[in-house]
């Protein structure tokens, strides 16, 4: 933002016919402001979705129901986030679930993706070759949905368990590479001969050394993996029935499908109003604001590291 | 380093372990470690003895699925029931609810992992019942009906049965409910006071336009005549071949046996005419082409619209809504195969326990305690009675146990509450016995030859169906061009099939 009024400034300052003094490879003024103003218009096209479900989660649900969606409502309420706070106990529970989930399985993904991928990018390890095959031959050659239900239930037992919904996604083989890609970049071989020489034992190499210097990568995958844990869904709607295992994602996709449902099944069900045992429209909205932004309000705390890029130097070429 | 060699073995060992893993998918023979049921209690003795007392037969735990809501309340339920059929059958059962909109989702993935299960809803709407029993993931039940299933067979309207055949054969239990199908015209009463009207009268989507001309004279602009969304289609007497969203079916009043094109019927293109001028006159939304639903109900800002009925539904209808609805006929009742297929129980090909799964399925659709226990859930705990068969809801029903009727078992055991008339269960097996039953009633279309063709009609029918259905654009420009859209993507192919099947079902059922 202040970029943007500086550089209006300078256009409005400029008288005309003067000479401008400016860096020789810098854009027009005019230019600069026609690139900010997109770059704006393109940011609130993404953030306003979210600030509109926000208007919409304090909107009072009548008002909804005669005039529709509005962002300046007539009325305002804090019905749904009342009444979520009242009848929200599978709300706290999933929402416990879902930072269980998301906590312990980055912390194992993050574990399992770099030490396979820095076993993989050492060139001086003689199955590299097989082990960055076999990673990368489940990227081009999945099993599929069923196979992969088999295993989970009827080989493994995991079956309404919480590690259903963590040991399925923990080891991703395209994390795999992009974490060897970053090690072979930006950890060279001349460290770790020379952490050799002074005595380092192999995984002291590792702990000390390579991973210091690999924040931004851990970092990067890190998110990845949150925010994978954090979303998914798909696991849950498969492998949980108890209730006290349903992690918040799932819990809005079943109002999401069973809202589907009604809509194209409407004739079908006459007998049965599905629809009352629904949340309305405003505590629907109020439940997709607390279930994003806690994840939102992580972003900022990983933000330093990508700014600071994927090349960081460490030794002198 | 690694050489080729090893490649080629890794390789090699890869697609073993892959083929194993898939193949053992489908075949469960040699999987006893499997938690569902107690191990070594194979019943397949117990069927000679033939006894129906519960000390005869080993204990087993059935497996079951049904869909609707998870429950709070259900494992206490289960509890009851469990000792109630412990003492009948010797059986107890495990009874796990999935969500409506994820049924259809999960039940073909437990039923591809051969996972071996017991008893699964299934119906025309929710983990299809035909493609199912065509692929061979349901019993044959016949042979289990004639056994341990006679006293369905006399509670059941013989029709249900009928008309859920597969190739000669049932693979599920029917729920004895609604067999017919009706479409309204429902009216919120406020409005039919006020201006005093007869909707007795009201038949047709004609017979509607001098009472939808009076509302919008006389009522303020937020008053929506003629409430309905996209999905609307008029109403035409067809037996539809692949629901109402596919445009190919039967004339009801001809006796010729063809499946015709109804976008080309004369019917049809009336209607079109009709709620084309009601949409000009601003008798339906502005935006009706676009609208996925509409929350007239809530709002109470509206005079008429449409649903399909049974019995009493405008009590129903009324007491959710908090204020009068009355309805007015389009049609008189009929009955279709997918009617008949609207609520089932199937017993998986892969049960250990079929018989025992077939004779608690007999006690569900015969036993009013067990029946009702399942549905209104414990005595004095989520109901009470008022009466023998009258009850009233206790507020931990609201909370904690709310389930979908229809879709458990015989709907006519069931208790009823004391809003609900007397005679409701009366009402509902005369409405049965008056509707007619449609020319292609107990035959299954199979659509796998035609595939392709029709899910590229669909998608058409996704485009034109809402702007051309309700008026919003001019049927004369847009339905040739729908038309012929559909016919270059092999409609008239679909109609050959059709036609060839049932001209051999036809041909088999004289």
């Amino acid at each position: 933002m202040n970029d943007l009024s500086k550089s209006m400034e300078r256009t409005l300052l400029s008288a005309p016919g003067k000479k401008k003094t400016r860096d020789i490879n810098a854009i027009s003024p005019l230019w600069n402001f026609i690139f900010n103003a997109g770059v704006c218009l393109f940011a609130l096209s993404c953030i306003f979705p979210f600030i509109f479900i926000i208007i919409i989660s304090f909107t009072d649900e009548k008002t909804l129901a005669i005039n529709g969606f509005s962002i300046l409502p007539e009325v305002l309420s804090l019905d749904a986030y009342r009444f979520l706070m009242r009848s929200g106990e599978q709300m706290v529970q999933s929402l416990g679930v879902t930072l269980t989930v998301t906590v312990i399985g980055t912390i194992l993904t993050l574990y399992l993706v770099s030490t396979y991928a820095y076993a993989i990018s050492r060139k001086n390890f003689d199955q590299r070759r097989f082990f960055s095959f076999l990673a990368f031959f489940t990227m081009l050659f999945s099993g599929g949905l069923v196979p992969g239900y088999i295993v989970v239930t009827q080989v493994l037992h995991l079956r309404d368990s919480i590690w259903a919904l963590i040991f399925p996604s923990i080891l991703n083989a395209f994390y795999i590479i992009v974490m060897r890609t970053f090690f072979t970049t930006t950890v060279p071989d001349a460290i770790i001969e020379s952490a050799k020489i002074d005595g380092a034992t192999e995984f002291g190499i590792y702990t000390r050394i390579v991973l210091p210097i690999s924040l931004p990568g851990i970092a990067t995958i890190g998110l990845f993996s949150t925010l994978g844990f954090w979303n998914d869904w798909f696991n849950a709607l498969l492998y949980i029935d108890n209730p006290n295992l349903i992690p918040l994602q799932t819990l809005l996709i079943r109002i999401q499908n069973n809202m589907d449902f009604i809509v194209q099944n409407s004739s079908q069900v006459v007998s049965y109003d599905i629809a009352a045992t629904l949340p309305t429209e405003t505590v629907r909205m109020a439940m997709v604001v607390l279930a994003t932004l806690p994840i939102a309000l992580a972003y900022p705390f990983f933000q330093k590291y990508f700014i600071q890029g994927l090349t960081i130097g460490s030794v002198k070429e | 380093m690694m050489s080729k060699k090893n490649v080629l073995l890794m390789v090699v060992f890869l697609f073993a372990l892959a083929s194993t893993l898939t193949g053992c998918g489908s075949s469960n023979t040699d999987q006893n470690s499997n938690g569902n049921t107690p191990s070594g209690t194979q019943s397949a003795n117990s069927a000679e003895t033939g006894g129906q007392t519960g000390d005869k037969l080993d204990p087993v735990k059935l497996k079951v699925y049904l869909i609707g809501g998870p429950q709070r309340d259900l494992p206490t339920v289960q509890e009851e029931m469990n000792k109630y059929l412990t003492d009948k059958i010797n059986a107890t059962v495990d009874i796990t609810m999935i969500d409506w909109g994820d049924y259809s989702k999960r039940l073909p993935v437990i039923t591809a992992s051969g996972e071996n299960y017991d008893i699964a809803f299934t119906s025309s709407w929710a983990f299809d019942y035909l493609p199912n029993a065509t692929r061979g993931a349901f019993l044959p039940i016949n042979d289990l009906l004639e056994k341990y299933g006679q006293d369905i067979k006399k509670e059941l309207d013989p029709r249900f049965l009928t008309g859920s055949q597969v190739n000669g054969k049932n693979y599920a239990v029917p729920v004895n409910k609604e067999l017919a199908s009706q479409w309204v015209w429902r009216f919120n009463k406020q409005y039919v006071d006020k201006y005093k009207m007869d909707i007795s009268k009201i038949r047709t989507l004609e017979d509607l336009e001098p009472y939808l001309k009076q509302i919008k004279e006389g009522e303020p602009a937020d008053i929506t005549p003629l409430a309905v969304p996209k999905g609307f289609k008029p109403y035409i007497p067809f037996d539809f071949l692949l629901g109402d969203e596919f445009p190919v079916g039967m004339n009801m009043n001809s006796t010729d046996g063809k499946y015709v094109n109804i976008l080309e019927s004369g019917e049809l293109k009336s209607s079109l005419k009709t709620i084309r001028k009601y949409y000009q006159a601003g008798y339906l939304r502005k935006d009706v082409a676009t609208l996925e639903g509409i929350d007239n109900i809530k709002t109470g800002k509206w005079f008429a619209d449409r649903e399909q009925t049974q019995p009493y539904a405008e009590l129903g209808w009324s007491r959710s809504a908090g204020y009068d609805i009355v309805t007015s006929p389009m049609q008189d009742p009929v009955i279709f195969t997918g009617s008949a297929t609207g609520s089932m129980h199937a017993i998986s090909a892969n049960s250990k326990n079929p018989e025992r799964a077939m004779m608690f399925l007999n006690l569900l659709n015969t036993d009013k305690y067990l029946r009702n226990l399942i549905n209104y859930g414990i005595e004095g705990t989520h109901y009470k009675k008022i009466s023998e068969d009258v009850i009233e809801d206790l507020p931990a029903m609201k909370d904690g146990y709310q389930m979908p009727g229809f879709a458990l078992g015989n709907l006519f055991l069931t208790y009823s509450h004391k809003e609900d008339p007397a005679d409701k269960w009366e009402a509902f097996k005369e409405f049965n016995n008056s509707a007619k039953v449609a020319p292609s009633f107990g035959f299954n279309f199979n659509p796998d030859p035609v595939k392709t063709e029709v899910a590229s009609i669909s998608a058409i029918v996704k485009e034109f169906y809402p702007p051309i259905m309700t008026g919003a654009v001019d049927p004369d420009e847009h339905l040739p061009k729908a038309i012929s859209k559909m016919k270059a993507a092999g409609l008239d192919k679909v109609i050959t099939e059709a036609q060839k099947q049932y001209d051999e079902w036809k041909a088999a059922n004289k």
